[in-house]
């Protein structure tokens, strides 16, 4: 369908935070019936709001490549909650492509997350693993991402302008670390890192101005 | 090595044994000895002592062992047989014979004459009575016309009262076409071709003399040939026509009444028929008692006007006619400049030569000159400047092409983009403008805490709200652009940018409107920023924008990162985080390179040490 005419907003941009992952989890005996006997882990990768809020409002649809020995490995999932559960044995990447709505006129965001089922040692702060009420052990890895409309046509504007999308939870939780709270720390950890940076540049400095002296 | 050597060295006499041993063990054996040569007599000791007679005095210059190896084997000297004589001559000489010939095969003795020739072959075989020469099928004769003197009579009249009418014919067609009538009146004349016996030399023969004017048609086109056959009427304009016309008429008719009489005339053709036209030899030989001296072109026209005489009176549309035209005046006058021409000395040869170079040169130079000015008039951008030049060769021309231009100049803009800009005054240009700018800096400064300028208000505002530094930015940007504007000279690109600037501004001032009804806490919670810059547009994830560097530095970035235990990718890579983020990245690419600049500072120190 042929969007109506609109056109863009120039030097102006909309972003809307996503958390793109899956969860994993080994499974016991009893596994889904149709599961294959080889398939150990029980597996969702989803893409969806840090808030746990509606993105159906600018997201058509998210569609997940499976590793092709799946069986119809391009699963299309045309509604919320954008998440796909599997059985499986290995880790792959797998392949996301978010479609957003006919009034957005833009191209699908394409991008792979890294299918995670067994816990690692040397974790980047997205990977993580928790226990659940059932004593399971839950196998996280989470990212937490930003999609930018840059110069949004108009009417997508308008439905953007409609809700406000951009919002993130104030603190962090234990289902859920990607918040206001982690950006201020994750703000203050670079600050840190830049004054060190500065300290090791004025050291570099001084040297070098020490050795032209010399020169 | 040869075995020799190595009973030598054994110390055993093998040879001998051998041959005892042969001689003992049986019949077959010594008639291999036999084939040996060394040993002519099988089965006695003197063998091993030939042997060592047998060596040559001793040699220098070879090994020893190569030596040795040479035996009898050597192979054979090839001789091959070089003859050194000439093959003889096979067959015998054949016969010639020096035999008698008729030039012509003409029964009548008297015209023909007995030769004598070499020829191939026996005198049996050529016989005695003499052969008409092979040759002689190519000695042809023109047929010219033969007329008595009443017949010549005649047709003098009748070509006289034709010239009568045609020059009066003339007087009143020449204003519209002379050539033809002139043509058929004029000069009439005939040659007959011996057409029976038409052998090439022959035909060649008798057309020689026309052949200039035998492509010649009644058409008016060729009316240029016809100038050159006929030399009288190659005049150009109308009144020196009718002179000259007049003048060789007259000149014509006093030569036939005084000079040429029947008898001359008779004379001069039997001339022309003995020698077959070859009118060198005819005017060798030609001998009449006259009171004029007739130079070759003398005979020549009046055999022609003869012949066309002759043959206009029998079939006046006879198409041999237009082939008989003389121009006696220009066949004089060519041989006369060729005579000139090939008596000049070497001097005047040098000289010629020599001014034909510089005219040469002369004629380059003008062409260069010409081109020269072609294209400065095209350079000088003139309305006109694909036409022709030519109007502008004139002093004229090119004062009124000056006075055009002066006109167009004042009428158009300065400053034509075409014309390439000289790169200094640009150059200085650019400095003007950025002291310009610096001043303008400098007063707003000034002026911003007293009086904010009306200007940059909703820029301010913006700024106020949206407290966002990469936004004050982008505004600084724009208003350093909208300061060019002030600046009283631009150039081409300043222009655009500023009318960039312009459009960009216009679109930031349309993006803010839709936004002046949030607050900035409503905008972050929105997630709308504007930015103002030109990003290009589309979606893309925020995390893929962060920067990334050339393999070798992003690896040193990397390392640096995990020193001050940082990811490269914020695990919140949100818009303020990335903000943070790049500026790290910056810091970090300062502290490399500075790192870069201190290994080099130390590799030269090492060096000079």
């Amino acid at each position: 369908m042929a969007p109506p005419v609109s056109k863009r907003i120039k030097t102006l941009s909309v972003s809307r935070p996503i958390i793109y992952g899956n969860t994993a989890k080994k499974m016991g005996d009893h596994k889904p019936a149709n599961a294959p006997v080889e398939h150990t882990h029980l597996w969702t990768i989803f893409v969806r709001d840090p808030r746990g809020e509606d993105i159906s409002y600018y997201i058509k649809k998210v569609v997940f490549k499976l590793h092709e020995t799946y069986p119809n490995h391009t699963r299309v999932v045309e509604a919320p909650p954008f998440e796909l559960t599997e059985t499986g044995w290995g880790e792959f990447d797998v392949n996301i492509k978010i479609y957003f709505i006919d009034e957005a006129n833009e191209k699908q965001l394409n991008f792979y997350h890294r299918l995670r089922l067994h816990p690692y040692d040397n974790q980047a702060n997205s990977d993580s693993t928790e226990i659940n009420e059932a004593g399971e052990t839950i196998i996280k890895s989470v990212f937490f991402d930003e999609v930018v409309f840059n110069e949004p046509h108009e009417n997508f504007f308008q439905i953007l302008m409609s809700k406000p999308g951009n919002l993130l939870p104030s603190n962090k939780t234990p289902k859920n670390i990607f918040s206001k709270q982690l950006e201020e720390e994750e703000i203050y950890r670079i600050k840190k890192g830049i004054d060190e940076i500065d300290k090791q540049i004025a050291d570099l400095q001084e040297k070098i101005d020490e050795k032209d002296e010399t020169v | 090595m040869s075995s020799s050597d190595i009973f030598d060295v054994l110390n055993i006499k093998p040879k001998s044994d051998s041959l005892k041993d042969d001689t003992t063990t049986g019949k077959h054996t010594s008639s291999l000895a036999v084939s040996d040569k060394n040993t002519p007599v099988p089965g006695t000791s003197s063998i091993p002592t030939m042997k060592s007679m047998a060596p040559k005095p001793q040699v220098t210059g070879i090994q020893r062992e190569l030596y040795n190896l040479l035996g009898e084997n050597q192979p054979p000297i090839m001789v091959q047989p070089v003859n050194r004589f000439k093959q003889k001559m096979t067959g015998k000489p054949s016969p010639w014979t020096y035999s008698e010939f008729w030039s012509t095969d003409d029964e009548d003795t008297t015209k023909r004459v007995k030769l004598r020739h070499w020829v191939k072959g026996s005198k049996e075989l050529i016989g005695e009575t003499p052969q008409v020469s092979s040759f002689s099928k190519f000695n042809q004769h023109l047929t010219l016309p033969q007329f008595t003197e009443e017949e010549y009579n005649s047709f003098m009249k009748a070509a006289k009262e034709r010239k009568e009418t045609h020059k009066e014919e003339l007087l009143t067609t020449l204003k519209i076409k002379d050539k033809p009538s002139v043509e058929k009146n004029s000069n009439e004349m005939i040659l007959k071709v011996n057409a029976e016996k038409g052998t090439p030399e022959d035909k060649q023969n008798s057309i020689e003399p026309l052949n200039k004017s035998e492509t010649v048609e009644n058409d008016v086109d060729s009316k240029d040939n016809e100038d050159k056959g006929t030399g009288k009427d190659n005049i150009q304009e109308n009144e020196g026509e009718i002179e000259n016309n007049e003048a060789a008429d007259g000149k014509e008719t006093a030569e036939d009444e005084s000079d040429w009489t029947f008898a001359e005339v008779d004379y001069l053709f039997q001339l022309c028929r003995k020698y077959d036209l070859r009118w060198f030899i005819i005017y060798d030989r030609y001998q009449f008692d006259s009171p004029n001296h007739r130079i070759l072109e003398d005979l020549k026209s009046k055999f022609y006007e003869m012949c066309q005489n002759y043959f206009a009176a029998r079939n006046s549309n006879d198409p041999l006619l237009q082939s008989l035209n003389y121009n006696k005046e220009k066949e004089v006058e060519r041989k006369q400049y060729l005579q000139r021409l090939l008596s000049r000395s070497a001097a005047e040869i040098a000289e010629e030569e020599a001014l034909i170079i510089e005219s040469k040169k002369f004629e380059m130079a003008a062409k260069k000159t010409l081109n020269e000015r072609e294209s400065l008039l095209r350079l000088l951008d003139s309305p006109n400047s694909d036409q022709n030049v030519s109007q502008y060769m004139t002093s004229q021309g090119i004062s009124q092409l000056y006075n055009n231009l002066l006109a167009d100049k004042s009428r158009k803009r300065k400053n034509d983009s075409s014309i390439p800009e000289n790169p200094w005054m640009k150059q200085q240009q650019q400095f003007a403008q950025q002291k310009q700018q610096l001043q303008q800096l400098h007063e707003k400064r000034h002026s911003e805490s007293s009086q904010p300028d009306h200007n940059h208000i909703n820029g301010n505002r913006s700024n106020s709200i949206q407290s966002t530094p990469a936004l004050n930015k982008t505004m600084s940007s724009n208003e350093s652009d909208i300061k060019l504007t002030s600046s009283p000279r631009k150039t081409k690109r300043q222009k655009q940018e500023l009318q960039n600037a312009i459009k960009r501004k216009g679109e930031a001032q349309y993006a803010e409107q839709l936004l002046q009804n949030f607050t900035a806490e409503e905008r972050k919670s929105l997630g709308v920023i504007a930015h103002g810059e030109k990003l290009s547009p589309g979606v893309y994830m925020r995390s893929t924008k962060i920067s990334t560097f050339k393999p070798a530095l992003q690896n040193k970035i990397v390392v640096i990162l995990q020193e001050l235990g940082l990811p490269m990718r914020p695990s919140m890579p949100s818009h303020d985080v990335i903000e943070v983020q790049e500026d790290l990245l910056k810091h970090v690419v300062t502290l490399l390179d500075l790192k870069k600049q201190l290994d080099r500072i130390d590799a030269e120190k090492a060096i000079k040490k």
